[in-house]
């Protein structure tokens, strides 16, 4: 029995010299490499300099075509990424700030991520390689139940995600596949796929958002000019007073859901294809930058 | 161990402990009412009574809704309109297996090949035994009661094998079957927008999905009795390196060919009788095998197709051709041995495709569009992957279990610390945990 105790002792001692191991090895192939997504572009980056910064979801990132302020003089990106909710755009704010980014206008999508606090897996992960190289990602995961497993034990998080920054995730990076993602200064164009241009959303209810109260303060903090908008969806939804409720509890928020109309704009209910994403972003800087110039 | 066996069939829904312990109380009965009697009829009595709850259960559970909804259709096909009286009933967990145990007590015991077990709890623990319980593999009573009821002391060696077993286990459910079920769910789920490449690893994706999940629960389950001292029967020897169907079947699911072989194709009259006799015997035997996996008519085809498979080498009198373990050396036998495998692969790859699809109808298309297509790009798939992307991980697989064909495991031997630290190196680097998925065979 002695032998097989022992036997047992040196099969764990091994696993956990593995997830030791393992946690090191991957953590320094993220740390080391900052062209395969937005999150890894801000944390493995220095003081940048932007007029406009983009964030939100994907309706942000399909929806706001950086070439267009460029052309107006203005430096962009769009860092608006598909799934993200505003616990993740709290904190990639959080980060910029942090690495002294001066930043003139963040334009923040703040419409159906408005009805919850919750962190969006998908983007949350990618914030986990770095989980033990920055207090402010450390501090904005703290509130998490699974924190503590996260947190402390070696390698629990590349398991709890594997599919997202796991083993394949991170073979991809340490070999510098490419990606699209940080093509075209962050948006990403959608083409026009007809169909599916309905939505319910009656079940979606607005709430006082305390990522969005951190991202005004972040913003208040750095002196960055905040404009919060609503983006466009097409005609055919159930429960369009949503935006007319939100705007009730953040009258501060531009309601632009109907600027843009017209099935032939859309790439699905929620989101416009290339050639609405440049008519709405024309409206948003006739809008807010027709004096602008660098 | 009854006790914790009761407890772990109780953490999936405790209300069906009610059940198996009326199926073990049954058997348990009936077994010694039959032993007692001396008159014949009483004998047969009891006897049928175990046998007619026993499949009794399993019809209504499993089958009632399947057969009630199949005449509904009959019915309305001819005209006659119906709608079938379904019941809202789950499937309890393992119902198929602890069934079957019973079952064979029972028949043994009818047949006097065994004496009936006095003992409620030695017995109670021989059907509920808690890594058998759910997923197999299907224990004769010859075989695990006098291992149940001897005094077993601590074997370091035994133990130390059944470590590896469930390491090994663990290599081929985590890394193998749940890794290869992403990209074969997502070319199944979207098979009409795949290629011919992509159908065809979707097939192959699958073949090894089931194989590494179900054969990976028979290691953890064999791998943790040897903990306790306990030998189950091997349930699985490497049955992709079979040369053709029949060597196929002697080594997979060993536990329920061998059950079937033994307490249906024997009684019915096996290989002995006419050809015709024997054809209809290897019929009945695999499309019964296919609906024990489930109430499906995908399940009877899966089993229906086996059985056109073995027929050429019951026919040609091959079926015991190929009773040793392949080998392939140099030479012009080993191309065709080589070859064999291939062919067998394909074959069951092909069978496989019936027992993954949702429907009948979906099987012939995705087989159809296999030979159609006619393209052999990669993919794009659903899960976010391309479709060659695990070419590699599965044929390093094979290559392992070539090598360790002669064992129960391929970490034992030489080298065993290292090739336990690449498993578990394997199991927590590659193992895919995101998406998890329950044992296949828990649903039957």
């Amino acid at each position: 029995m002695t032998k097989f105790i022992t036997l047992v002792a040196k099969i764990l001692l091994t696993i956990l010299v593995l997830l030791v191991v393992l946690d090191w090895a991957y953590t320094t192939v993220y740390l080391k490499n900052s062209d395969r997504g937005k999150i890894q572009h801000i944390f493995n980056s220095k003081a940048r300099n932007y007029d406009v910064v983009i964030l939100g979801s994907s309706r942000a990132n399909n929806h706001f075509v950086p070439e267009l302020f460029e052309k107006k003089g203005l430096k962009t990106f769009n860092y608006g990424m598909s799934g993200a909710h505003l616990f993740e755009a709290s904190l990639m704010l959080k980060l910029m700030a942090e690495r002294n980014y001066k930043i003139k206008t963040v334009i923040l999508e703040a419409d159906l991520s408005l009805c919850n606090e919750k962190e969006s897996e998908a983007i949350a992960a990618k914030f986990l390689p770095y989980i033990h190289h920055s207090e402010i990602i450390a501090a904005h995961f703290s509130k998490l139940d699974v924190f503590n497993e996260l947190y402390y034990i070696p390698f629990y998080r590349y398991i709890d995600f594997d599919a997202l920054i796991g083993f394949r995730e991170m073979y991809n990076t340490a070999t510098k596949k490419p990606t699209n993602i940080l093509d075209n200064l962050g948006y990403h164009p959608l083409g026009h796929k007809p169909g599916n241009m309905k939505n319910d959303i009656r079940a979606l209810k607005p709430i006082r958002n305390k990522y969005y109260e951190e991202i005004k303060q972040i913003c208040r903090q750095n002196h960055y000019n905040l404009i919060t908008v609503m983006t466009p969806m097409c005609a055919n939804v159930k429960g369009l007073d949503y935006f007319e409720k939100a705007n009730q509890i953040y009258p501060e928020i531009y309601n632009l859901e109907n600027v843009v109309e017209g099935d032939q704009y859309f790439s699905s209910c929620g989101h416009l294809n290339d050639a609405g994403a440049r008519l709405f972003t024309e409206v948003i800087i006739e809008r807010f930058f027709r004096n602008s110039t660098n | 161990m009854v006790v914790v066996s009761y407890y772990f069939y109780s953490c999936w829904d405790w209300r069906f402990l009610f059940l198996l312990l009326f199926s073990t109380l049954l058997c348990y009965f009936t077994g010694i009412k039959i032993e007692k009697s001396t008159v014949e009829r009483e004998r047969k009595f009891w006897f049928w009574l175990s046998i007619v709850f026993n499949l009794g259960f399993l019809a209504i559970f499993k089958y009632y809704n399947f057969f009630a909804f199949s005449f509904s259709e009959v019915l309305n096909n001819i005209g006659i309109n119906s709608s079938p009286l379904l019941l809202d009933v789950i499937l309890p967990v393992g119902i198929s297996f602890y069934t079957f145990h019973g079952l064979s007590y029972v028949i043994d015991i009818y047949y006097k090949r065994i004496q009936s077990e006095k003992n409620v709890v030695d017995y109670a623990l021989f059907v509920s035994y808690f890594p058998l319980l759910v997923a197999g593999p299907i224990e004769r009573a010859t075989h695990l009661l006098p291992q149940v009821k001897r005094i077993r002391s601590f074997d370091y060696e035994k133990a130390k094998q059944g470590v590896y077993q469930i390491i090994w286990g663990l290599v081929k459910k985590v890394v193998i079957a749940d890794t290869c079920a992403t990209y074969a769910n997502a070319i199944f789920d979207n098979y009409t927008a795949m290629n011919t490449f992509s159908l065809i690893l979707g097939a192959v994706y699958f073949a090894f999905q089931i194989y590494g999940d179900f054969s990976g629960y028979s290691d953890m389950a064999l791998g943790m009795s040897k903990l306790f001292g306990l030998d189950l029967l091997r349930n699985f020897n490497y049955p992709y390196f079979s040369r053709d169907i029949a060597e196929f079947w002697r080594r997979w699911h060993i536990s329920l060919s061998s059950w079937f072989r033994d307490y249906l194709y024997i009684p019915l009259g096996g290989s002995r009788g006419s050809k015709l006799k024997q054809v209809r015997n290897v019929f009945i035997i695999f499309v019964v095998s296919g609906f024990w996996h489930g109430a499906n008519w995908t399940f009877l085809a899966w089993g229906f197709i086996n059985a056109l498979y073995f027929l050429p080498s019951l026919l040609l009198g091959t079926n015991r051709n190929n009773m040793e373990t392949a080998e392939l050396h140099w030479d012009f036998n080993s191309i065709k041995v080589f070859f064999s495998i291939l062919a067998t692969f394909s074959i069951t790859c092909l069978a496989w495709i019936f027992f993954r699809a949702k429907s009948i109808d979906i099987a012939i298309d995705y087989i159809r569009r296999i030979f159609t297509n006619g393209n052999f790009l990669s993919q794009y798939l659903e899960n976010e992957r391309y479709n060659y992307e695990l070419i590699l991980l599965v044929l390093t697989f094979v290559l392992v279990e070539w090598n360790s064909r002669y064992k129960i495991e391929p970490i034992s031997g030489k080298y065993s610390w290292l090739k336990m630290t690449l498993c578990l190196l394997a199991i927590i680097a590659l193992g895919t945990y995101a998406d998890y998925k329950e044992f296949i065979y828990f649903q039957f």
